[in-house]
């Protein structure tokens, strides 16, 4: 089976320095990866999690993807065609759609629901004999009440707004949906509710969704795969239940073990990791997380570790990454020193 | 000088042009020195205006009823003045956006300078030095150099950091953190949360935690409060909140979490239907709409708080004891 989506070796580069200090300053600052290189494909149907912490580059690779953002090197391969021009990109976003992380503030306020919800048709020059109709169809696919056509963005609930922004990217029928923290700043009662939705609407409908996030706890019951981003490079991709089970990369075992855990017998002793994802302005030598590694050694500082296949579907970007029952495995849990109580 | 917290019955609405809103109805909590508290709940639940009620801070619209007693006096009969220098010198607030916390036209350094207002008997210098100290307490490297930083020049968990600082510096009886991790990353999460958990074994106030995250209260606190809708409905140690929980209410946010399911579920848990309206809440139960085990009473007789035992309580008609 061909890919839906195919990335391979995507950059993108930001300038440091903005117009002016261009013109005043004949010398630029070189300019900077924010993501680089960057590999990756989704499966027609699949779910793919895109988990970092923040800075780490993944809502850029997702804009770069739908054509938001300029990449300055790689591929982007959609339904097995390249997109390369402002008019590929353009027919691509006729087949893909992407929620924004604020629900609220990417509905235009002073338009009624059913105008948003109808917006993308219109844009797009899709046919539309019965606006309202169209309307609320596309609200009763989300489970809202049809009244909601004539509301405001305002008038919405966190939750409601997130419906809304579902059913939107959902109006031109995508093969693909690229999701922006969907339930960031929802409560977890809620949170439950949307990824269900999501999840029904893709075994209906057979979309790709790629999804954006900093919740480990979410995202292990949504996704089939799982990529982890690091200062714009990914540093792990595999199957979810895999990469929990056994993650390979030590920023991912770091995360896992980060996470808080909801029993008072299970407190973590120590954080698994110290200190902050660095600025991509100032990218470590080497294996960039060479700073932060429990289990760094003197190779991991000047030489940059290249992606290394571990078996079917599975890859690590780690001179010595943690296998099951290896030495490094267990020299990472001595030195994290964060097993469990229990 | 650290004492109790006591509020009890305490009732606070807010006057709005649409009528009155209840945010918070007959809410009972304590504590005590050397604990460390959890308020837990959903957005509009009324945790934030019961800290704010507890550090005196609710806006001009708010009518407060009920009573505050902390180390023997009542926060809510005292006037302005009194109350201002209550909070500079016995409570403190850490609030949930790092950003916003600090002008961002003055140092840190500064800023904390100012927070030890009521420390008449310190000089500059020696403020200064015990702005150094307290820094490096929190973990800030090179804590005399970070204090001639402006806010912007510090990272979001640096800024918590700082700001756990300012609080600590004035030497609170009463510490509380409004949702204290949810601007930062699940790694400096974990850091802040183990940061807190060192500071309270030195610290010998209350601090209270306010978070909608189930494992930020199950990682640092001895009670937790559970809020729904204005109401306190069920208060115990921490180990019963999550291991006997009694509430319908407490069971059903519990059973939510996605982190507590390691093997990848079909379905997600959610809790139907939508919380009250608080401009005219329900006589009976407030959770009796959205609660699968709700019989006659729950709809029409506001349940008691029940005993379950010397610290666990529930406010449900379907406990018992």
């Amino acid at each position: 089976m061909t890919p839906l989506l195919a990335v391979e070796d995507l950059s993108v580069t930001f300038a440091r320095n903005g117009l002016l200090s261009r013109l005043i300053n004949p010398f630029p600052l070189p300019s900077f990866n924010v993501i680089d290189g960057v590999t990756l494909s989704l499966m027609p149907g699949e779910t793919l999690g895109l988990v970092g912490e923040s800075g780490s580059g993944k809502t850029t690779l997702a804009r770069t993807i739908l054509g938001l953002v300029r990449a300055a090197a790689g591929r982007i391969v959609f339904e097995g065609r390249e997109v390369r021009t402002p008019a590929d990109f353009r027919a691509m976003r006729r087949r893909s759609a992407m929620m924004f992380q604020d629900p609220v503030a990417s509905l235009s306020p002073r338009l009624r629901i059913g105008t948003l919800l109808t917006e993308p048709r219109i844009i797009q020059g899709v046919p539309m004999p019965d606006r309202r109709a169209a309307a609320r169809a596309l609200l009763a696919l989300v489970g809202l009440p049809a009244s909601f056509v004539d509301r405001f963005p305002h008038e919405l609930s966190g939750g409601q707004a997130r419906r809304v922004g579902v059913a939107r990217a959902l109006a031109m029928k995508p093969h693909l949906l690229l999701a922006d923290e969907p339930t960031a700043g929802l409560d977890v009662s809620v949170q439950g509710d949307v990824l269900n939705l999501i999840g029904e609407l893709q075994r209906e409908l057979g979309f790709a969704a790629m999804i954006v996030t900093h919740n480990l706890a979410m995202i292990r019951h949504v996704s089939d795969r799982l990529a982890i981003m690091y200062l714009g490079r990914l540093v792990e991709t595999g199957p979810t239940r895999d990469v929990f089970a056994a993650p390979m990369h030590p920023y991912t075992a770091t995360l896992i073990q980060s996470e808080p855990v909801p029993d008072p017998r299970r407190r973590s002793r120590n954080p698994a990791v110290t200190g902050e994802i660095p600025s991509v302005f100032r990218r470590p030598s080497g294996c960039e997380f060479h700073t932060r590694c429990p289990i760094a050694r003197d190779r991991c500082k000047t030489e940059a570790p290249a992606c290394r296949p571990m078996g079917a579907d599975r890859m690590v970007r780690c001179h010595f990454p943690l296998e099951t029952g290896g030495q490094e495995r267990e020299a990472f849990s001595r030195a994290s020193a964060n097993q469990r109580g229990n | 000088m650290s004492g109790s917290l006591a509020a009890s019955d305490l009732s606070v609405r807010y006057e709005t042009p649409h009528g009155a809103v209840h945010a918070l109805r007959h809410v009972d909590i304590e504590a005590h020195p050397g604990e460390v508290i959890g308020i837990v709940g959903e957005s509009g639940c009324g945790k934030s205006t019961l800290v704010t009620a507890l550090a005196n801070l609710l806006p001009a619209n708010a009518r407060i009823e009920g009573s505050i007693c902390y180390n023997g006096v009542d926060l809510a009969k005292l006037d302005a003045d009194r109350q201002r220098l209550l909070r500079g010198d016995e409570i403190a607030l850490v609030s949930q956006d790092p950003m916003t916390a600090f002008n961002p036209v003055l140092t840190i350094g500064d800023q904390l300078v100012d927070f030890q207002h009521h420390r008449k008997d310190l000089g500059r210098a020696q403020k200064r030095s015990r702005i150094a100290a307290m820094l490096d307490r929190v973990g800030i490297a090179d804590a005399e150099r970070r204090m001639d930083c402006y806010p912007h020049e510090l990272s979001g968990g640096m800024r918590q950091r700082v700001a756990i600082a300012a609080a600590l510096l004035t030497d609170p009886g009463l510490l509380i953190a409004d949702e204290p991790t949810t601007a930062l990353d699940v790694t400096m999460e974990a850091q802040i949360i183990h940061l807190l958990r060192e500071l309270r074994r030195e610290y010998n106030g209350i601090i209270i935690v306010v978070s909608h995250h189930l494992g930020v209260i199950a990682e640092l606190c001895d009670r937790v409060y559970v809020m729904y809708a204005g109401e306190v409905v069920e208060g115990g140690e921490v180990d019963a909140i999550f291991h006997d929980a009694r509430h319908p209410y407490t069971q059903a946010l519990l059973a939510c979490d996605p982190a507590r399911f390691h093997e990848r579920l079909e379905r997600l848990p959610t809790i139907p239907g939508t919380p009250p309206n608080l401009t005219l809440p329900p006589s009976g139960c407030v959770y009796a709409p959205r609660c699968d085990r709700a019989f006659a009473p729950c709809v029409s007789v506001a349940p008691p708080l029940v005993k379950l035992s010397t610290s666990h309580v529930a406010r449900c008609h379907a406990v018992t004891p």
